[in-house]
């Protein structure tokens, strides 16, 4: 699966038009370009090229990026914790978040309640992510000034406590593209268990009410949205790119689009591999999840 | 339905109605420039104000609804089109065939779509066809895994064997009396399918990598008011409006039609 | 309440609370609180911290193909040339104390200072001066930057430890100025090896001669200075600098508006009333040595017409572009000498090629073009459209949507092909596939535009239009050749005059720069943001 995105996205990416940033300047000659594309080896064939890189990806070695000449491992091993940390920081918030009011939306079905979650929900699922971002940096950043704008963490110190104040904002607009999603899970996944006959009997045999919520509703109606929770990470993967602009985030969203912009194909390469094996990754801890959880369901 | 999914969807047919008709009556064209009324107020001539460069709002929000609802309804018609094929075929034959397609399915989902949608977009250069392309191009899973569920509980109902017995080839049995089953499912998914088509066409616009300028759509309105969100921030403000009203409707359309059309939800 | 009716309710609740948010962050700001001009201070004060913010990540080295626009600004903070631009824009010494030009104009001798240092101690010398040229600059399978603005230099000579000397295969007038602009001297001891490519120097901490030296490059987020101690110069004031990395223009005005920064370049003009209206921050309008054009490809027979260029330039509303895309913050240009050179610009020619639409028709219709079917011009049956590619970066959106409109008044209708920049950049200079296309020069702070407008830059080099004319090519040669100051300026007068005349790119305006400081800050000077930097010892903090 990794090797066919791989090649796919060589192959690919090297048809686009246009060439690696350092090149494709205004005010470079044609023999400095000439010059240029050469020590940076792109004269010689794709399939030649593609050959070598695959060589050297087996050593562990994905090449050196072209507009930094640093190695890609490293470039996307600066910027994966802060994406992984942002992407988490969303996570955590929209489960702990959208579980409670999903379950709450299915308990009060069709109240005016209801409906106004729903409202809200469905608004900053459809809210433009760079505009959301703007607005809170002006009204926390600039009007009350209690959170920074911008960066991972402050420039004077690097404490916990000021990485998770420049956590805050960009996760709670990371977030706002995958809760309205979790709480529609939950909130139809509870429907459904609501109407289980064992919670009737559960509720019939004089449990109150409360515990049948907890220990049985929850419990059942967790097993789809753990799946679907799973199916959510490349979203946020993908939705971290605008927030990682907006929030001068330096994760693996803004190095994707500086190396699509600036051609660096061994970079855009060695992202596309990365992003694939998280996706393998998260797919197979969702799966083994799935089999904690469910009692009814065994691998195999 | 929902009388929220009835709202909606006549907030949506409002909307289809202006995106249609409106311009017609609406003339002011929307690329016409006058610099000198750059950033005005509304005003009688014009209702939504007039952007940086003098251009009147109300007609590129006209305007740009025709763009950015066609980029969404056919990206999810080529979404639809490619995971109905895949999801009924796969369901249909089984096998190995089933497998491979289904595994193919997983792996397209795992993929994070943002980061591809920027790679291909990158290298085949912006603009409306290869947006529905792209757009299309990630979005057919789920409709397929919706598909394959669906051909696989019907595939075996009696007048389908009754049908297959009777000797109507595999494509018709799928065409004529399979598939129709799956269609409200199918029509569930195609309004959520518009709704990130639409979604997604605006965060590439803002990257500068969805509709190009001057052809107005919402997403690209937004990504020019970026700059003027600070004096003019309104003009931000009706086209996030707009997509949020379409998104929010759509959504609420298939909510409503996911819950009137699934026996067990009922009280 | 029916649910429709909450619904709807609701949903106006929520716009105007969103709206009234945006208005109120807006307003809320520019509470009139005690002012913050500093105090009367009898000079400069040492200490403090200045933050600056730039796009991306930098590479610290000024001669690497990857330094792009955020790079130059600490370049120039750290590493020194042998001349910088004075507050005049004349060249001033830097790492070069004075230079003579030999009797035939062919060499160039530069007295270095003595005592200097680089930031690990070891001295400078004129082997880093020749290493820096002969093995870097002018090596051709090294692709160093800006490479092109030396083709005169055939090499550099060592003549003594403290001198250098420069052979040329033509007279060039400019060399000075241009050993100001992103020229500085590498350090032979540590990039003899691998001087474009050492990353732990590029992407990590150098060693230069500046005021400054790196301390820290944390990539993605900042890169910080500290004073250096081995500086050959005055102690700067500043304790530190800080190059915060700010992708996104709104979050660096959200910066500035916080407080967090102290001095910026705000390229989204847009936003300049809400800036001024804050307090504590100043708004400075600075000039720049750059000019916006249209280029019409000289290939194309309907553009080699000089009476259609200048039609052209009627017919486009300039002041208009000035006012709705830079703010005002421009003037309009009728040559490519730009007002910042002011021992050169001619200010006689600002008010040429007015905005006349009607000139402008009689301008065509003198060259054949006749109103055809719907208003739009035609000659032999062909009507008069094109396509205008347009990339997408800085206000070349707009203004080629401005551009579109103005034509489309006089008859010609233009279709407009928005690409990305990268794209864009290998279609119209790489391959030169194109009809027209908008995009602006910025250049050494001296009026020789050699590589922009002689025949033999057309087609590879840098005559984009490719016009070629001998009586233009004579007045470029006489200005590189001049070596008196006098003699340039008539040469330049006069290469003014005839550019404006026959208008091998169609000039539109000079823009300014509009910086954004903390009025705490001091001691900067009246150049643009990228001068100044050359001046970063002299900055100070004003205490509150």
């Amino acid at each position: 699966m990794i090797v066919f995105a791989s090649a796919l996205t060589f192959f690919f990416v090297n048809l686009a038009p246009g060439g690696p940033a350092s090149v494709m300047r205004f005010d470079v000659t044609a023999e400095q370009r000439e010059a240029l594309i050469k020590r940076m080896g792109l004269d010689r064939p794709v399939t030649q090229r593609y050959v070598e890189w695959v060589a050297g990806a087996v050593r562990g070695d994905l090449g050196s990026s072209l507009l930094t000449d640093e190695p890609v491992a490293q470039r996307i091993g600066e910027r994966l914790p802060n994406t992984l940390t942002l992407a988490g920081a969303a996570l955590v918030l929209s489960i702990g978040i959208g579980i409670p009011i999903g379950l709450i939306q299915a308990l009060r079905r069709e109240s005016a309640l209801d409906h106004v979650l729903s409202l809200l929900s469905a608004t900053g699922l459809a809210v433009p992510v760079f505009w959301l971002g703007i607005v809170l940096i002006l009204i926390f950043a600039v009007s009350l000034r209690v959170l920074p704008s911008a960066g991972v963490t402050g420039i004077a110190a690097d404490t916990i406590a000021e990485r998770l104040r420049h956590l805050v904002l960009p996760a709670v607009v990371l977030a706002t593209t995958v809760l309205p999603t979790v709480v529609r899970f939950m909130r139809s996944a509870a429907i459904e268990v609501l109407h289980e006959d064992y919670i009737r009997t559960a509720a019939s045999k004089g449990l109150a009410p409360r515990v049948v919520v907890t220990r049985h509703v929850l419990r059942n109606a967790l097993i789809p949205v753990v799946s679907a929770i799973g199916a959510l990470v490349p979203r946020l993967l993908g939705g971290a790119v605008v927030t990682e602009q907006v929030f001068s985030w330096p994760g693996l969203g803004r190095l994707a689009l500086e190396a699509a912009q600036g051609r660096d194909y061994p970079l855009i390469i060695g992202l596309t591999v990365v992003a694939a094996s998280i996706a393998v990754v998260t797919t197979l801890i969702v799966d083994i999840a799935y089999t904690r959880i469910d009692p009814r369901v065994r691998l195999g | 339905m929902t009388r929220i999914g009835y709202a909606a969807l006549a907030t949506l047919s409002v909307i289809a109605l202006l995106a249609l008709v409106g311009p017609l009556f609406w003339t002011i064209p929307p690329e016409t420039t006058n610099p000198a009324q750059g950033l005005a107020v509304s005003s009688a001539a014009h209702p939504l104000g007039t952007d940086e460069l003098g251009r009147d709002v109300l007609s590129r929000l006209l305007h740009g609804s025709r763009v950015t609802l066609l980029v969404g309804v056919a990206a999810m018609l080529a979404a639809l089109s490619i995971g109905v094929i895949v999801g009924a075929i796969a369901a249909f034959r089984g096998g190995w065939l089933d497998a491979l397609l289904m595994r193919f399915t997983d792996g397209m989902l795992a993929v994070p779509a943002f980061f591809f949608i920027l790679v291909v977009i990158t290298v085949l250069g912006p603009g409306v066809g290869t947006l529905v392309v792209v757009i299309g191009a990630l979005s057919w899973m789920p409709v397929a895994r919706v598909v394959y569920g669906e051909t696989l509980r019907w595939k075996n109902a009696e007048f389908v064997v009754a049908a297959a017995s009777l000797g109507v080839p595999a494509p018709r049995l799928l065409a004529r009396h399979i598939l129709p089953q799956a269609i409200p499912s199918l029509v569930v998914s195609a309004t959520l399918g518009v709704a990130f088509a639409i979604l997604t066409e605006s965060a590439l616009s803002y990257l500068g990598l969805g509709v190009q300028p001057p052809l107005p759509s919402w997403g690209n309105m937004l990504q020019r008011a970026q700059q003027y969100v600070f004096t003019a921030p309104a003009l931000a403000i009706y086209p996030g409006l707009a997509i949020t009203a379409v998104v929010l409707a759509f959504n609420f359309v298939g909510d409503g039609l996911r819950d009137a059309l699934d026996p067990r939800s009922r009280r | 309440m029916r649910p429709a009716l909450s619904t709807f309710l609701l949903r106006a609740t929520s716009l105007t609370v969103v709206a009234a948010l945006a208005v109120s962050a807006c307003t809320s700001a520019t509470q009139p609180g005690a002012s913050t001009a500093p105090s009367a201070q009898a000079g400069p004060v040492a200490g403090g911290t200045v933050t600056i913010p730039i796009g991306a990540d930098p590479t610290l080295n000024p001669w690497s193909p990857n330094a792009f626009v955020e790079s130059l600004f600490i370049n120039r903070a750290i590493f020194d040339g042998l001349t910088k631009p004075g507050k005049d824009l004349a060249p001033a010494p830097d790492l070069a104390e004075s230079w003579t030009t030999a009797s035939d104009g062919l060499s160039w001798t530069f007295k270095l200072r003595s005592g200097v240092k680089w930031s690990d101690g070891k001295p400078f010398s004129a082997d880093d001066v020749a290493f820096t040229f002969n093995d870097v600059v002018l090596k051709p399978d090294l692709g160093a930057q800006n490479r092109a603005s030396y083709a005169a230099v055939k090499s550099v000579t060592v003549v003594d430890a403290n001198t250098v000397r420069f052979d040329l295969t033509r007279k060039f007038a400019a060399l000075a100025s241009f050993l100001a602009y992103n020229a500085g001297i590498l350090p032979k001891h540590v990039l003899s090896a691998d001087p474009l490519k050492t990353t732990s120097f590029n992407k990590g901490v150098p060693v230069s001669t500046g005021p400054f030296k790196v301390e820290k490059y944390t990539s993605g987020q900042s890169v910080s200075l500290v004073r250096n101690e081995n500086y050959f110069g005055a102690k700067p004031y500043l304790e530190k600098v800080v190059f915060t990395v700010v992708p996104d223009p709104n979050t660096q005005i959200a910066q500035a508006l916080s407080g967090d920064l102290q001095i910026m370049i705000l390229d989204n003009k847009a936003a300049v009333d809400r800036v001024k209206s804050a307090s504590g921050l100043l708004v400075v309008s600075r000039p720049l040595v750059q000019y916006y054009w249209l280029s019409l490809n000289q290939t194309d027979s309907r553009f080699t017409d000089v009476r259609v260029r200048q039609a052209f330039v009627h017919a486009i509303d300039r002041q208009a572009i000035i006012k709705s895309v830079e703010l005002g913050y421009g003037s309009i240009a009728n040559s490519p000498i730009t007002p910042a050179l002011k021992a050169y610009y001619d200010p006689s020619l600002a008010s040429k090629y007015p905005y006349d639409p009607a000139k402008a028709t009689e301008l065509l219709k003198a060259a054949g073009w006749t109103p055809g079917a719907g208003g739009v011009l035609q000659k032999d049956g062909k009507p008069f459209v094109f396509t205008m590619d347009v990339g997408q970066r800085g206000v070349l959106e707009p203004v080629n949507a401005l551009i579109q409109q103005d034509l489309k008044k006089v008859g010609v209708t233009v279709e407009l092909n928005t690409m990305e920049w990268n794209a864009y950049i290998q279609k119209d200079v790489v391959r030169r596939e194109y009809t027209a296309t908008v995009n602006w020069w910025t250049y050494p702070s001296d009026p020789d535009v050699f590589p922009y407008y002689h025949s033999s830059a057309a087609g590879k080099r840098f005559n984009i239009p490719g016009y070629q004319d001998p009586r233009l090519d004579d007045l470029l040669v006489q200005g590189q050749s001049a070596s008196d100051l006098e003699t340039r300026k008539a040469v330049y007068k006069e290469l003014q005059r005839y550019t404006s005349e026959v208008l091998p790119y169609l000039f539109l305006w000079y823009p300014q720069e509009i910086d954004v400081l903390s009025s705490a800050l001091q001691g900067v000077p009246e150049l643009g943001l990228r001068d100044s930097m050359h001046y970063i010892g002299e900055w100070w903090l004003a205490k509150k």
